[in-house]
């Protein structure tokens, strides 16, 4: 294993280490370099490459994150042989549980630590790897494919005050559209979600009921509505909605393509400059740019209705969870191999792959703190 | 014990003899490996036994703090919930601390388990003890080990399945034809009206229910009919008794305890049942259904459900929490199997046989 480089040392050194990288690739072909071609002053991240042996890193969580690492774990596998990366679903609940655990490598989860999960474990690391978003869906027959909603009409809704989607407080703003008497059946994720973590995080600033009530989690005390149904997983929560009209669910981007082609409608959430918009690159990127000014170290930030005229209310830092110490060398080495490849832009993060599933990439500013945090896996 | 033995043929009149050291000189017989044999079989009775008291014990000791923390309101407060465990203040009860906000009351899920359990006893007891006289007294005897097989493989599906075709089938086919027709009982019965709902719900999972506990209930009772006399029934028949009269006046009250032990015993099966139910129930939190049809919570559901964010909590409460309830549900399903088995050990010893009864 090659040595760490510490501190300035570093800085110095990394154009001389990627120009030998460069030509003991074309002397060997064997693909043992640092991945941050784009990034010269960055510093180069510790010994990261192909190992000899084949390692296998398990992640399980986020519903939410699940598609896009569907999509980049067989390119990561072709680049790099040995060294598999095997997703699951379950939900963030289940992603953070798993990695503090230690049954996973990367615990996949929307939602970052809680204080409490953090001071118990302070070896767990949350580091993002993109930006997702969230849309929310609803099943009314009749009524127009993008309505005007807020998060105080969904905190309602939610909590049993909104019962009738032709409620005055819909019509209001949505001026000349008339909707049926139907019962909202608003459904709600029951395992532990990092899309309810976002979805309630965005009602805990538009409510203040539901702030001072419910709040927001990766579970919340659901106030009590007898016509509320339960769904496990983004998918099964499009399944639901699907079964059942004059429902509304909040399902994650990365299988919105699938919602909108089962039939069900997309709303414009209002963000907090009033206006009413539809997740797509456009008003995600113009969230990020407004939301991700002061991440802190620890990258536990959230980037929930932030400022701008056509910034997307929804949206969130898509983590893995990963302790600090891993079991062993090999399986810290091939961690942060898939971390670097994961967040590089000629790497996982590529426009195709993003827009796969309508993810963005992590902002540049915040793209140091997270090298910083990868670095800091040991074995 | 004592044996009476009476020694040979020599004085084979003269009354009880007792031989108290018979045990011993059966003892001595024992050869080494007969007494390991003995010492394997101690061990392997022991198993069922320890692991019972093994895992009561356990989930006890893990409940214990949800118990000290809630008080009683875990048996009578409407609200279950973890809290918030993105705030770092607790929230502290009698000494035990939890996350803000916490709440671990159960009795919705009480009441969703025992009132779903009781609606499925309520249909499938007719339908297995009606299916069951259809199948001994009517089908030929030819016949009637072929459809009975029937009743074991309705035994035999994975609850998964049950859940699944409820879910997807089942459900959505009675709220589109059954329940539009039952609602018109509305007036009759309060609960019976208001909105229909799509197919999730107590009424669907008490039926699904019922349709999983007729092959344990039609079992037992397959098997106490036809220890039925049959000297009672063919002189039922010569007095002139139609069949209908014959099971209602001979055969019902003769293995009408018996039917209750068996009823009992299929209760205890549908307190349990997990999977079908939370896929079906549409996991109502911290309320009580509105209407039949509304979606509810049941006990063993939550605790599948809820499992992933339990484990999500730094201070361990939410665990405690599901264990309690997990104990609460424990209990009510150890009283109803020893229940449904005194009564059938009851049953078993020397029933008279009822004839005149009701003649």
């Amino acid at each position: 294993m090659r040595p760490r480089l510490l501190g300035s040392t570093r800085l110095r050194l990394a154009p001389v280490a990627v120009g030998l990288c460069a030509v003991i690739l074309s002397a060997c072909g064997a693909a043992t370099t640092a991945t941050h071609p784009k990034h010269t002053t960055k510093p180069v991240a510790a010994a990261t490459g192909n190992p000899s042996s084949a390692v296998t890193l398990n992640e399980a969580g986020s519903t939410l994150i699940y598609p896009y690492l569907q999509v980049i774990a067989p390119q990561f596998n072709s680049k790099y042989s040995h060294i598999t990366v095997a997703p699951q679903p379950g939900g963030s609940g289940l992603g953070i549980s798993e990695a503090i655990s230690g049954l996973v490598q990367m615990g996949g989860s929307d939602a970052y630590l809680s204080p409490g999960q953090a001071s118990a474990n302070p070896n767990l690391l949350n580091i993002p790897i993109a930006i997702s978003a969230q849309a929310v869906n609803y099943n009314v027959p009749g009524a127009p494919a993008n309505l005007k909603i807020s998060g105080n009409i969904l905190a309602q809704m939610y909590g049993g005050k909104i019962t009738e989607w032709n409620d005055p407080q819909i019509a209001a703003i949505n001026p000349g559209v008339t909707l049926p008497a139907l019962r909202v059946v608003p459904v709600r994720r029951l395992d532990g979600s990092g899309d309810t973590f976002i979805f309630t995080s965005l009602l805990t600033k538009t409510n203040t009921a539901w702030a001072n009530g419910p709040a927001f989690g990766t579970s919340v005390t659901w106030p009590a509505n007898s016509a509320e149904l339960g769904a496990n997983g983004n998918p099964g929560m499009i399944q639901v909605c699907k079964a059942n009209p004059g429902c509304v669910a909040y399902i994650g981007v990365s299988v919105e393509n699938t919602a909108l082609e089962d039939g069900l409608q997309e709303a414009l959430l209002q963000n907090k400059a009033g206006n009413y918009l539809v997740p797509d690159l456009a008003t995600i990127t113009s969230a990020v740019t407004a939301s991700s000014g002061n991440t802190p170290a620890n990258l536990r930030q959230s980037l929930i209705y932030s400022s701008g005229a056509n910034s997307y209310p929804i949206i969130n830092f898509e983590y893995l969870m990963i302790n600090q110490t891993q079991p062993n060398a090999a399986t810290a080495e091939a961690v942060r191999t898939f971390m670097d490849w994961a967040i590089s832009p000629t790497g996982g993060a590529t426009g195709g792959n993003l827009s796969a599933v309508n993810f963005v990439a992590l902002p540049t500013i915040v793209i140091p703190k997270v090298e910083a945090a990868i670095n800091k896996i040991s074995g | 014990m004592r044996f009476k033995l009476t020694a040979g043929g020599a004085g084979g009149n003269a009354g009880p003899t007792f031989l108290p050291s018979a045990r011993k000189l059966a003892g001595a017989d024992l050869t080494a490996r007969d007494r390991a044999v003995r010492w394997v079989l101690l061990g392997a009775g022991l198993v069922p036994t320890l692991m019972l008291l093994f895992l009561t014990a356990e989930m006890v000791r893990e409940a214990i703090p949800a118990f000290v923390y809630s008080g009683w309101s875990l048996f009578t407060g409407h609200v279950f919930t973890f809290g918030n465990l993105y705030v770092t203040k607790l929230t502290v009860h009698h000494g035990v601390s939890a996350p803000h906000g916490a709440a671990y009351g159960a009795l919705p899920f009480i009441f969703g388990t025992l009132v779903s359990s009781l609606i499925a006893l309520v249909v499938a007891v007719p339908v297995a003890v009606g299916a069951v006289l259809a199948l001994t007294e009517r089908v030929p005897a030819r016949l009637q080990p072929g459809l009975s097989v029937f009743f074991e493989l309705l035994a035999g599906m994975p609850s998964v399945v049950y859940g699944f075709w409820g879910i997807l089938v089942f459900g959505p086919l009675l709220a589109k034809h059954v329940f539009p027709v039952l609602a018109h009982l509305g007036g009759l019965l309060p609960f019976f009206s208001g909105s229909v709902g799509y197919g999730e719900g107590l009424l669907t999972a008490s039926l699904v229910l019922a349709i999983m506990i007729i092959p344990i209930i039609a079992a037992t009772t397959r098997e106490l009919v036809r220890t039925v006399p049959i000297l009672a029934k063919e002189g039922a028949l010569a007095l002139g008794m139609t069949q209908y009269e014959t099971a209602k006046v001979v055969i019902l009250p003769y293995v009408r305890r018996g039917i209750l032990a068996a009823a009992i015993l299929g209760w205890a099966r549908a307190l349990g049942e997990t999977m079908a139910v939370l896929m079906i129930s549409g996991d109502l939190l911290n309320g009580f259904p509105a209407n039949i049809y509304s979606p509810f919570s049941s006990i063993a559901a939550t605790i599948v459900a809820m499992l992933d964010s339990a484990l999500t909590d730094a201070t361990g409460m939410a665990i405690h929490a599901l264990a309690a309830i997990g104990v609460i549900l424990l209990v009510i399903t150890l009283a109803t199997n020893l229940l449904g088995r005194l009564i059938i050990r009851r049953v078993s010893h020397g029933v008279v046989l009822p004839i005149g009864r009701g003649v």
